[in-house]
């Protein structure tokens, strides 16, 4: 597993917990386990909060910038015509 | 030109198919490590739980159909090497193959759960048929299970077994059921349909080891052990790479395959398709993997299109989704308010209760819908919905939605078919896009 990798794959699954407490206290649902251990402390009170410290422009470059099939060619989307079809 | 495909499933056949129709001269090769290819591995758990009657009727074609339309399937046939450069493949039992154009389809596998026992009999990843056919057998004499994470296939799972009458304990560290995916108010009716049914739910607990002496008699979990005569695992799908990894190409963060709208990989002779790929997603462009069956067939298609010589481009998905948990259907497109909420992405929430018929109509069920919308805009970002039928419907119509930009006030005033028998004069949709507006 290559770096970028290993972030994403750590990032993803901490950052689903912090939203899993915040929409589950919405809802009245079950809150996930407290962190344990060094690691699990790290992604979630250090790595999570300052993730959504970071305005969503800067999130967006740094996800734009790690390797994967968003930096290939893809089709734009085309605007929506607008009127009668006919 | 000779075009070989690895994998055998939806991808794999579908690639071949189109190949084989943009260049009916092609020398089509399909090497599958299973026993059979052209059948639905999604059906199987209604098989299990016996709401379809034979594994036969989930085939969609012979193996004699195959050899009709001039595909060459190598069953059980295992390539362990590619080498882009002189553009072969090392294949088990028969040595060197050359190919003019590779797709790779290798398909996905469940998230490992690496725990002592995990070899032991008795563990079932529900996948391949003619496993399942043996696993089927095997559940007649079975009288307790142990659900090991509530993925996607967990859900369909946990209604099969309860169906047959056996004991259900899902263990899992999250919350809820697929709470990486889905919002708790939109499980929540079947999380409590299953809490009813008597499905022991031990969330915020994980499996520390399988016990048993060379077959499973159950887990050790962080909150004591659960017997049971069969664990099946329900964990998260993951891309099934290692080959093409060691032969160079390209992966994503997903570890997916990287590929264009052409579905080409780093290596211009090579192709990829289906859930060993990652697609962009079309409302934030963030790389997603693990796709549904469509789109696997959908890819499958483009990259053998392009691979035969031809053009065709795949879109950035916005993933309309549906299974049926029990009674209940559940659905949704691109983001809920777990995975906005997980990614920070600002959205506004409607929400709204309705029927799928008109109320005095036999077999009328509720329904919930809620949408997600940009704050600025109002463009429709996302959906979930729960409810008795109608979900896939709605869920098609909410992704074409979401990629073509609708907006919350042109869902608010959207026109509806109102027939008793099939809608009910309020089209729940609406009512959600227009009290989303009405809470600005």
């Amino acid at each position: 597993m290559g770096f970028a990798h290993w972030l994403r794959s750590n990032s993803e699954h901490y950052l689903a917990i912090d939203a899993q407490r915040r929409v589950g206290a919405r809802y009245g649902a079950r809150a996930p386990e407290k962190a344990r251990g060094l690691r699990e402390v790290f992604w979630r009170h250090i790595f999570t909060p300052a993730y959504r410290l970071l305005p969503w422009g800067i999130r967006r470059r740094v996800i734009a910038a790690l390797p994967g099939s968003h930096r290939r060619d893809w089709p734009i989307r085309s605007a929506r015509p607008r009127g009668p079809a006919v | 030109m000779r075009i070989a495909v690895i994998g055998g499933g939806a991808a794999g056949l579908g690639a071949a198919g189109a190949a084989k129709g943009v260049d009916p001269s092609a020398e089509l090769v399909v090497y599958t490590a299973d026993t059979d290819v052209a059948y639905s591995p999604c059906g199987i758990p209604y098989v299990h739980g016996k709401e379809i009657d034979s594994f036969d009727r989930l085939f969609l074609a012979t193996k004699e159909q195959y050899v009709a339309t001039g595909i060459d399937v190598h069953y059980e046939t295992t390539v362990e090497a590619i080498d882009p450069k002189s553009r072969t493949l090392a294949v088990a039992g028969e040595g060197e193959a050359s190919y003019d154009r590779l797709v790779i389809a290798a398909g996905w596998n469940y998230a490992k759960v690496d725990v002592d026992g995990a070899d032991l009999d008795g563990i079932y990843e529900v996948k391949y048929i003619r496993a399942a056919m043996d696993w089927d057998k095997r559940l007649d004499s079975c009288k307790s299970a142990v659900i090991v994470e509530a993925g996607l296939v967990a859900m369909e799972m946990v209604a099969a077994l309860l169906h047959r009458g056996i004991k259900v304990t899902v263990v899992d560290k999250a919350p809820w059921p697929m709470a990486d995916v889905l919002d708790p108010d939109i499980v929540e009716p079947v999380r409590q349909a299953w809490e009813d049914a008597g499905v022991d739910m031990q969330w915020g607990n994980w499996v520390t080891a399988f016990k048993g002496d060379g077959t499973v008699t159950g887990a050790a979990t962080e909150q004591g052990d659960i017997e049971a005569d069969i664990v099946i695992i329900g964990t998260h799908k993951v891309p099934n790479n290692p080959l093409a990894a060691a032969a160079g190409l390209k992966l994503g963060t997903t570890g997916g395959l990287i590929v264009d709208s052409r579905m080409q990989t780093s290596d211009p002779n090579i192709y990829a398709a289906g859930d060993c790929t990652e697609i962009p997603h079309g409302v934030s462009n963030i790389p997603i993997q693990g796709l549904t069956g469509s789109h696997a067939y959908s890819q499958g298609k483009t990259a053998g299109t392009n691979a035969a010589g031809g053009t065709r481009h795949y879109r950035p998905v916005v993933v309309p989704w549906g299974l049926l948990a029990g009674e209940w259907m559940i659905g949704g497109v691109s983001y809920g308010e777990t995975l906005a909420t997980a990614l920070g992405i600002k959205h506004l929430v409607g929400k709204a209760q309705g029927i799928t018929r008109a109320r005095y109509y036999p077999g009328v069920t509720p329904i919930t819908v809620k949408l997600l919308a940009e704050p600025d805009s109002l463009r429709l970002i996302g959906a979930q919905m729960v409810g008795g039928e109608g979900i896939k419907e709605r869920a098609d119509f909410l992704a074409m939605g979401v990629r073509v930009g609708l907006t919350i006030e042109e869902l608010a005033t959207m026109e509806n078919v109102y027939s008793p028998a099939i809608g009910a004069l309020n089209e729940p949709i609406s009512i959600a896009a227009q009290n989303l507006l009405a809470g600005l």
